[in-house]
């Protein structure tokens, strides 16, 4: 069985009252898979990027949603993960990509799933909330509102890597993509980038995550995986915190992952143990591996993976944790 | 342990001239579901033979019947879910073919993702051999004359969506113990182009594990994603609750927290059944040993033999 590596920050509950001003926090993630070691510097670095965004959001006194929007842009603009900018290709050849957004206060969300040749999917699931009465719009019709509110249109090429042209052609074999990345335990192989995402408290103690990917290498064209699909890739409930999933994503369907980890946390459970059961009921139930970032409205959160290995980030009180192998935990001031 | 088919035929408000037809709809899909059971079928047999039925009956918002889009198109959702595996098959706005719940089915057994949408739904259902149907012969004149009112600049959004005999589901645990959903809908009258709802969302249109029940829901679909409705029941019903509880307590949070209606279908593996709803009517059918139980205003619940055909 494996073991869920994850990290929190430990504040115990009786120290969170204590704390006079809220505390705010983001956390990121870059995808849980077998990161290679020729990614993993781009990796980091990419997650250290976006934890710093969206903390600058905070920190002048911006919300939490308008934190994990400007996060999880920075991940989609960056080309080493599998979001926006440097998704991965369907069996087709083509991107097609999903997003997701949520706001804890009210439960509001925004989705778009398979929609083609925009830069900022997050951004317009954001839209989707803000200036629709529906929650979710896919493929043809997301791209018409898109179009509808004025978001450009970028070219395919513009928005698919030298690497992943290379990678798209040399796996057309999805199934063993999909072993190999996920759920294989200490292969090195690597053959699929992931799912980017965001949780954040803000100093008004509301929480939102967000979650944006390309999907799985060579998937079949249509394919919407978890990431898009609120309780499984994401969810955001100032009454108990806010989870963004990656991982294998029909794995993280079965188990509905982000709205488990909830669940655990309104049963009373810390973020990490809540987060660690989820991941530890995935592997037993439906040999699924992945990861999650957590983020409790009294500013607990916690980085935990069952994958080989997950870049992430978080910013809390003027520190900036990362990692990316199990048992990992580097530190570095905020202001470096 | 008993049996049990569950059967949803919307949550909603039902104009009186379309209630008795909504009645013998759910009931004859109970029926359906029930004869499969009986037989030794499976649960997942079950629910999709009764939610083809739904389908193919033009009285009710799912397959024929399925209400337009802005454009005066038909797309549709649909969900299977196999509480054994947590397998689960969804197709979201796919277009001309007459049983979305038979095509989210396939993509559960035959490929290795869980939802297909759009045009990525249908370049599949071709490959399946599922044969395509022109768009009019899933458009009633009902569902025009509802789409036709709509666009009107005056129309009320109120107005709009009462009547259309919303979502339609059921839920099944079998002789073996494995409990199974299936949900299928035409979506909400004049929506946007590609506006997914609940329906196809696991944990939202639906829900089964064997080691807790299986739910499917309808209503107002996007306050049902918001609440993850189908998951929240079960959550409560693993920490106790019983059935009907359960099912009470999801919908009246839904209510309270984002000010939504409508109604769920809910059985657990010991076969007990709970057809539950807070919006003002629901037509349901249950079929269980040799009765069969059904409803459509709060409080009622008739009673009939099996055999008797309604």
């Amino acid at each position: 069985m494996t073991m869920a590596e994850g990290f929190s920050n430990g504040i115990k509950p009786e120290d969170q009252e204590r704390n006079l001003k809220m505390s705010a926090v983001v956390v990121v993630h870059g995808g849980a898979w077998a990161i290679p070691d020729d990614l993993a510097e781009a990796s980091v670095d990419g997650v250290k990027v976006a934890a710093r965004e969206g903390f600058s959001v905070l920190n002048t006194g911006g919300s939490a949603l308008d934190a994990v929007e400007a996060a999880v842009r920075a991940l989609e603009d960056n080309t080493v993960f599998n979001a926006g900018h440097g998704a991965v290709l369907n069996a087709a050849g083509e991107v097609e990509l999903d997003a997701f957004i949520m706001d804890g206060r009210t439960l509001a969300t925004g989705a778009v799933s398979s929609v083609k040749n925009i830069a900022n999917p997050v951004s317009l699931a954001r839209a989707v909330m803000e200036k629709t009465s529906h929650i979710m719009l896919t493929s043809r019709g997301a791209n018409l509102f898109a179009e509808s509110i004025g978001t450009a249109t970028v070219p395919t090429d513009t928005l698919v890597t030298e690497y992943e042209r290379k990678e798209w052609e040399k796996h057309t074999n999805y199934v063993s993509g999909v072993m190999e990345d996920f759920n294989s335990q200490w292969k090195v192989s690597a053959v699929a980038h992931d799912t980017v995402g965001a949780v954040a408290v803000d100093s008004a103690g509301n929480v939102a995550c967000a979650t944006s990917t390309g999907g799985i290498r060579n998937k079949m064209v249509g394919r919407v995986g978890d990431s898009p699909i609120i309780g499984s890739g994401g969810y955001a409930d100032n009454l108990s915190g806010a989870v963004s999933c990656t991982g294998h994503g029909e794995s993280i369907l079965k188990v509905t992952l982000a709205r488990l980890i909830l669940s655990h946390i309104e049963q009373g459970k810390s973020v990490a143990d809540s987060s660690q059961l989820s991941l530890q009921y995935m592997g037993d139930r439906v040999c699924g591996a992945g990861g999650a970032i957590v983020v409790s409205p009294s500013g607990q959160w916690a980085a935990t993976f069952t994958s080989e290995r997950m870049a992430w980030a978080a910013v809390d009180r003027d520190v900036l944790w990362y990692g990316l192998d199990p048992k990992e935990r580097l530190k570095e001031p905020l202001s470096q | 342990m008993l049996p049990v088919v569950v059967v949803h035929g919307g949550a909603d408000h039902i104009p009186k001239e379309r209630s008795e037809k909504s009645t013998l709809g759910v009931c004859s899909a109970a029926r359906a579901g029930y004869t499969i059971l009986q037989g030794g079928g499976s649960s997942m047999d079950a629910v999709v033979e009764a939610v083809t039925f739904l389908e193919n009956n033009p009285s009710f918002n799912a397959g024929c019947g399925s209400v337009l889009n802005i454009k005066g198109e038909v797309e549709m959702d649909a969900i299977v879910m196999d509480g054994k595996t947590l397998g689960s098959g969804a197709v979201s706005a796919v277009r001309n073919i007459a049983n979305p719940i038979q095509l989210a089915r396939l993509v559960m057994d035959k490929t290795s993702h869980a939802c297909l949408t759009a045009e990525g739904a249908n370049r599949f259902a071709r490959s399946m051999s599922v044969p395509e149907v022109p768009l009019e012969s899933l458009i009633t004149e009902y569902s025009r004359m509802r789409w036709t009112k709509n666009l009107a600049a005056d129309a009320n959004p109120v107005e709009c969506q009462i009547g259309k005999m919303g979502t339609v589901g059921a839920v099944a645990v079998d002789v073996e113990g494995n409990v199974a959903c299936a949900t299928s809908t035409g979506g909400i009258l004049n929506k946007m182009e590609g506006r997914v709802g609940d329906t196809p969302c696991i944990g939202s249109g639906g829900y089964a594990d064997n080691q807790v029940g299986a739910v499917s829901t309808t209503g107002h679909g996007e306050a049902i994603m918001k609440v993850t409705l189908a998951r929240l029941i079960l959550f409560h019903v693993e920490q106790g609750q019983s059935v009907e509880a359960a099912s009470d307590l999801g919908l009246a949070f839904m209510k309270s927290r984002v000010h939504g209606l409508g109604g769920v279908v809910t059985v657990d593996p010991q076969g007990r059944w709970a057809a539950r709803f807070s919006s003002l009517q629901m037509s349901w059918a249950a079929a269980q040993k040799d009765t069969l139980h059904y409803g459509l205003y709060t409080g009622e619940h008739s009673t009939q033999s099996i055999e008797k055909p309604v």
